[in-house]
């Protein structure tokens, strides 16, 4: 089992004023650099800091035009921390193939990043969210055949002789010969994100790649993902293994159950009422039309449209509270989703600096060790 | 009623409809609501035959996923008029939204295909000063707002109702989602016009009528002033009180531009 600490790198100061949005249109007027500069070092800071309190590996990702997560360009980031952190994983899960043109650079980028990071590197390719197909201009309807080629054209770039030629329908290369090349071998390893879309669990399967599971659904949704996901690797003639699944999560520990909530629950609900919104958007094409059904009709089970705490604590969008609810919570839950990988999100929303170290200081301390030994145990009672 | 039919076309099919006697008019319908069968076609066909195939995606025409441009709908329609012997007898060519820009197509590239062209709140043009409204990603009781002059009208009214798309019949869902992919697939970028079709205009041979809705929130009258000045002898209809759907607003007054 490894723990990952997972940044999203949220805008924290929405005006109580604007109340719409957060993506696509919300207006960039509100994003203000003079605290942009405390913002993103304070960020950096943390993400450095999950090193030295023993995470295994850090997560960053790529969104685009949006209040929710101010990472245009995460390998900028991930190439910081190649420099600033010794031996941990990074994992930049991921970037959004089709918005690269030629996806090339993705290859050219991941590589640069494996080199200098001495072969730390977590290769995650997504198809990108909704919203940025408005931003980038791409058209949404060819959203799943480009994410599909640049994914081929990638792989082959890092594992094929160059110069070779590429001819696909959307990239046409006469020269592909990426210089560096990834220090891993064959390739970095790759994990690809995804909401529940079918033909993505197969892929992945298919692949033998590592599936995340796109948080802030109802934990019934990632049991059913996962447990197709499992299903999927048995058609192809194996058994998953833990390793191939990630589950991310918001996660605060506090002294007791009720300080948690309490320290914690307004900073969350900045996240789901200010930063979500507009994170839904599925413009037309970007997923099957019979996808987008099964998205439409499962809206109750994703965090935009809960209510309430209690709603919050029974499908376990958060884990909150003391080191041993959470410890009962986060056990139960990896046990029963069988997940090898833990993607844990200790800062959220506009939760400040202070409790946010807090919070990896006590889920390092406190809970990661205990789940580690409750995983050995595991182990050793099964074999 | 109009009789539906169907034809293979290469590998697709395309279903369409024929109603009435005279002189054959070919309808292409536009993105939204007149792949139907309205009200306009009834008009036109006590005087034309009229023959309104189906779009690659609508209906039981197949092949939505294989018409990636206008170009594409161009051939494929191409084809559809000589698969029925309708291309060389000079038709009447109208079309409506996304039909209208794929009618100029197929019109500067063809010019005597048509004798007759008329373009109802045709989609195809950009004009930097009145960019078109957004469409995808509205939910329906704003589209309704963007389409229709009259929220009274009983589309519009239907589409009001829909306050959660959840709540709909998934068959509904299903196809309308097919639909705006099959729009997305042809207009998200560049969004719904050809950079190239203005310059070509002037190639345009057939005597054409521009019908517009005044108050038109989707394509602007702007647009419809600007095809008229571009296609040579064009006259320009303007129908007061109408929307984007002018088509099913205000049927006598558009079936009576030609």
């Amino acid at each position: 089992m490894e723990f990952y600490f997972f940044h999203l790198m949220p805008w924290p100061h929405l005006p109580e004023s604007y109340q719409g949005p957060a993506w696509i249109r919300c207006p960039n007027e509100l994003y203000d650099p003079e605290r942009g500069v405390a913002v993103y070092n304070r960020y950096i800071d943390e993400l450095v800091y999950a090193e030295k309190l023993g995470f295994d590996g850090v997560c960053v990702n790529e969104h685009h035009a949006n209040a929710y997560g101010n990472m245009p360009s995460p390998n900028l980031i991930g190439a910081i921390l190649a420099r600033q952190t010794r031996s941990c994983k990074i994992a930049i899960v991921g970037n959004a193939l089709p918005l690269y043109n030629p996806p090339l650079r993705v290859a050219e980028e991941f590589a640069m990043i494996d080199v200098i990071s001495g072969g730390r590197l977590i290769a995650g390719m997504v198809v990108g969210g909704g919203p940025e197909y408005y931003s980038n201009g791409i058209n949404p309807a060819e959203a799943r055949e480009r994410f599909y080629e640049a994914h081929d054209l990638i792989v082959q770039a890092w594992t094929r002789p160059g110069p070779f030629v590429f001819n696909g329908k959307h990239y046409k290369l006469r020269y592909v010969n990426p210089w560096p090349r990834p220090l891993q071998k064959p390739h970095p390893p790759i994990w690809i994100p995804g909401a529940g879309s079918l033909e993505t669990m197969e892929f992945v399967a298919r692949r033998r790649y590592a599936y995340m599971g796109i948080p802030y659904f109802h934990r019934r949704v990632f049991q059913r993902n996962f447990d197709f996901f499992r299903e999927a690797c048995e058609r192809e003639g194996y058994t998953a293994k833990p390793a191939q699944m990630g589950w991310l999560c918001p996660i605060y520990v506090s002294e007791s159950d009720a300080q948690a909530r309490r320290e914690f629950e307004p900073h969350f609900w900045y996240f789901a009422k200010r930063l979500l919104p507009g994170i839904e958007t599925s413009p037309p094409g970007y997923t099957t039309a019979r996808s987008a059904v099964k998205l439409v009709t499962a809206r109750n089970d994703f965090l935009l449209f809960v209510e309430n705490w209690q709603q919050v604590v029974e499908g376990r969008y958060a884990i909150v509270g003391s080191p041993e609810t959470v410890f009962e919570q986060m056990s139960e839950m990896i046990e029963s989703l069988g997940v090898g990988n833990i993607l844990t999100l200790l800062q959220i929303g506009t939760l400040p600096a202070e409790l946010t170290r807090r919070n990896m200081e006590l889920f390092a301390g406190e809970v990661m060790p205990r789940l580690r030994a409750w995983e050995r145990a595991r182990a050793s009672n099964a074999a | 009623m109009s009789v539906a039919q169907t034809v293979r076309v290469g590998s697709e099919t395309v279903e369409y409809r024929v109603r009435g006697q005279g002189p054959p008019l070919v309808y292409l319908h536009g993105g939204l609501a007149d792949s139907e069968w309205h009200a306009a076609l009834d008009l036109w066909a006590e005087r034309f035959t009229v023959h309104q195939p189906l779009l690659p995606g609508f209906g039981a025409s197949t092949g939505g996923e294989r018409m990636e441009s206008i170009e594409d709908l161009v051939f494929h329609t191409l084809d559809w008029l000589d698969a029925t012997g309708l291309s060389g007898e000079g038709i009447v060519l109208v079309g409506a939204s996304l039909g209208g820009w794929l009618a100029a197509e197929v019109a500067v590239r063809y010019p005597r295909i048509a004798h007759r062209l008329c373009l109802v709140a045709a989609a195809g043009l950009w004009l930097d000063e009145n960019p078109p409204a957004e469409l995808f990603g509205n939910d329906p009781p704003h589209l309704a707002e963007l389409l229709f002059a009259d929220q009274t009208h009983p589309l519009a009214a239907i589409m009001h109702a829909v306050t959660d798309i959840s709540q709909l019949p998934e068959e509904v869902i299903l196809r309308q989602f097919r639909a705006m992919e099959a729009l997305a697939r042809v207009a998200w970028n560049p969004y719904f016009h050809d950079p190239k079709l203005e310059p070509r205009l002037s190639r345009i041979r057939a005597k054409t009528t521009v019908v517009w809705g005044e108050a038109d929130r989707f394509f602007p009258l702007a647009y419809g002033r600007r095809y008229a000045e571009r296609i040579p002898g064009a006259s320009l209809v303007v129908v007061p009180e109408a929307g984007h759907m002018v088509i099913l607003e205000r049927p006598a007054a558009v079936a009576a531009a030609i």
